[in-house]
């Protein structure tokens, strides 16, 4: 039992991220990530950390296959996502939940619109996904805004808008890059119990981080990258 | 299936935004689909009257065959028998003198010029009536050939060649109209084309934001090809209701002019069926011009 009270998960359960020699390269000769072999498994919560630069965003970004692998490969929930078609990325992505960096709100929908979009692309019925909804902005306690706009909210209440979107759909991996850059302590704390709350339901969870309080404060994996190479696994206890 | 009702109304719903939020390209790309619909179906309108009327007097057609006038009646009814049994002739009637004669008075609308006459000079002739098969220039040619070797035939009237004449300008006609209306459609697409890829780089965060989601091909695409099938059934039914304006307003002034060129026959408008397939076509051109908009557009 980790300090949350969730248990393990089994050091032989199925993985639900790996990466095998994974490099990506932007320009030739510079490594974004350089021969990354990691594994996540189902269930499991992992903070992703380094300074700027370390390759953090750029796995997140081969996770959901933004970015397509250089070299070596991605496996994201049994599929290799460098070889996933256009189709195939979609499917995957509507298993995946991801909080980004900035949001990516779209401003001339509502907060409701907004985290409705996940629910959309399934084909969740108008009713069912509206009261989906409803308990996610519940939960991220922005129920009674679900009908402004984006831009009428702070950075942090965006933020939870793209958590309450990442999560409407429950899905099996949550990818969260920097979820707590734009907040002020006690939200930081709010949306990481939100998101250990997904951990606890059975989520994968990885999250970009540079804070390192919230690393102390959690007491999970942590996977360290530097210049695009794995420095350290703590859970695994690897430094390199 | 219930999971593609609820996709396709919330495709319905992104496009009407979608619409919502940029009236203007889209307004645009409906008046160029109108204007284009409106050249194409006025010309289409002027052809479909004129091949009306070649329909009608080919229906009419008939070849007279003026008889010598001093045949026995046992003759001329010998001539009506040998002329039915033709192939290509569906039927024959025999005109006597008399009967010649009477027509032309009830068409002269009274006897007082034909008081005069002392003796009629009208010969007996026989009507014979085609099988709509050989209602052609070959078909007309055949039935006068043989006609016009049998004992006591004087002379032939047929009334076949303006017909073909008219015909053939109406064929000439049309084919320029095709080629006008590629024209036309042509430039209309590339119009809705263009109007369309603007609407999309104009929504590429949103289509980004939609594809991170996992919103697949149908989802990212398919509102902007609802969006041109709305603005072209938009344009389709702006162009049958401005030519049927026209055609109210303008007709009463062009009647003379239109029944010289439609030999006095009333010009119609399109039937309901086709003026439902011109919206049809407009929804079609904004549906092949959004499709053509997002080929090799790829986020």
């Amino acid at each position: 039992m980790n300090p949350l009270g969730r248990r393990e998960p089994a050091s032989g359960g199925d993985a639900a991220v790996r990466t095998f020699h994974l490099s990506k390269t932007y320009l030739a000769g510079h490594y974004a990530l350089h021969d990354l072999t990691l594994e996540v498994k189902k269930g499991e919560f992992v903070f992703l950390t380094g300074s700027s630069g370390a390759g953090k965003t750029t796995l997140l970004k081969s996770l959901f296959a933004a970015e397509r692998p250089s070299e070596g490969q991605v496996l994201v929930l049994g599929r290799n996502v460098g070889r996933l078609s256009e189709r195939g990325i979609a499917a995957l992505r509507r298993r995946i939940g991801v909080v980004f960096q900035d949001f990516k709100l779209l401003p001339r929908r509502t907060i409701e619109e907004n985290v409705r979009l996940a629910l959309d692309v399934v084909g969740t019925p108008r009713r069912e996904a509206k009261a989906k909804v409803f308990q996610r902005l519940k939960q991220v306690g922005l129920h009674h805004r679900r009908y402004h706009q984006p831009m009428s909210l702070s950075g942090g209440e965006q933020q939870r808008v793209a958590l309450a979107r990442a999560l409407a759909n429950d899905p099996e991996v949550l990818l969260a890059d920097e979820p707590t850059g734009n907040l002020d302590p006690d939200l930081t704390i709010e949306i990481m119990d939100l998101i250990v709350g997904a951990s606890l339901r059975g989520t994968t969870v990885i999250v970009a981080t540079h804070d390192h309080s919230l690393i102390q404060r959690y007491a999970m994996r942590t996977i360290r990258l530097e210049g695009g190479r794995l420095a350290e696994d703590a859970r695994s206890g690897v430094r390199r | 299936m219930r999971r593609a009702v609820v996709i396709l109304a919330v495709l319905l719903r992104t496009a009407l935004r979608g619409l919502q939020t940029s009236p203007l390209p889209s307004a645009l790309a409906s008046a160029t689909i109108a204007i284009a619909l409106v050249l194409v179906g006025a010309f289409s309108l002027a052809l479909g009257n004129m091949d009306g009327l070649i329909q009608r007097f080919t229906q009419d057609l008939q070849v007279v065959v003026y008889l010598d006038p001093d045949l026995s009646a046992e003759r001329q009814r010998e001539l009506l028998v040998s002329v039915g049994a033709f192939e290509g002739v569906h039927s024959a009637a025999l005109v006597s003198k008399e009967e010649a004669l009477e027509r032309f008075r009830t068409t002269l609308g009274g006897g007082e010029l034909l008081a005069g006459l002392d003796h009629n000079p009208l010969p007996p002739s026989l009507e014979v009536e085609l099988m709509p098969e050989a209602r052609t220039e070959q078909g007309i040619a055949a039935v006068v050939t043989a006609v016009q070797s049998l004992p006591g035939v004087e002379e032939l009237a047929q009334g076949h060649g303006w017909i073909e004449g008219y015909a053939r300008a109406t064929s000439v006609a049309r084919t320029a109209g095709v080629a006008l209306g590629a024209v036309l459609v042509g430039a209309a697409l590339l119009i809705v084309a263009n109007t369309i890829r603007l609407a999309v780089y104009a929504r590429e965060d949103e289509i980004e934001i939609l594809s991170l989601v996992g919103a697949g091909r149908v989802f990212q695409r398919g509102p902007f090809i609802l969006e041109g099938l709305a603005q072209g059934a938009v344009g389709g039914a702006i162009a049958i209701s401005v030519l049927y304006l026209a055609f109210q307003l303008l007709l009463p002034q062009l009647e003379f002019g239109l029944s010289l060129m439609t030999g006095g026959a009333r010009p119609e408008f399109f039937a309901p069926k086709q003026a439902l397939a011109l919206v049809g076509i407009g929804a079609l051109l904004g549906g092949v011009g959004s499709g053509v908009a997002l080929i090799g557009w790829r986020r």
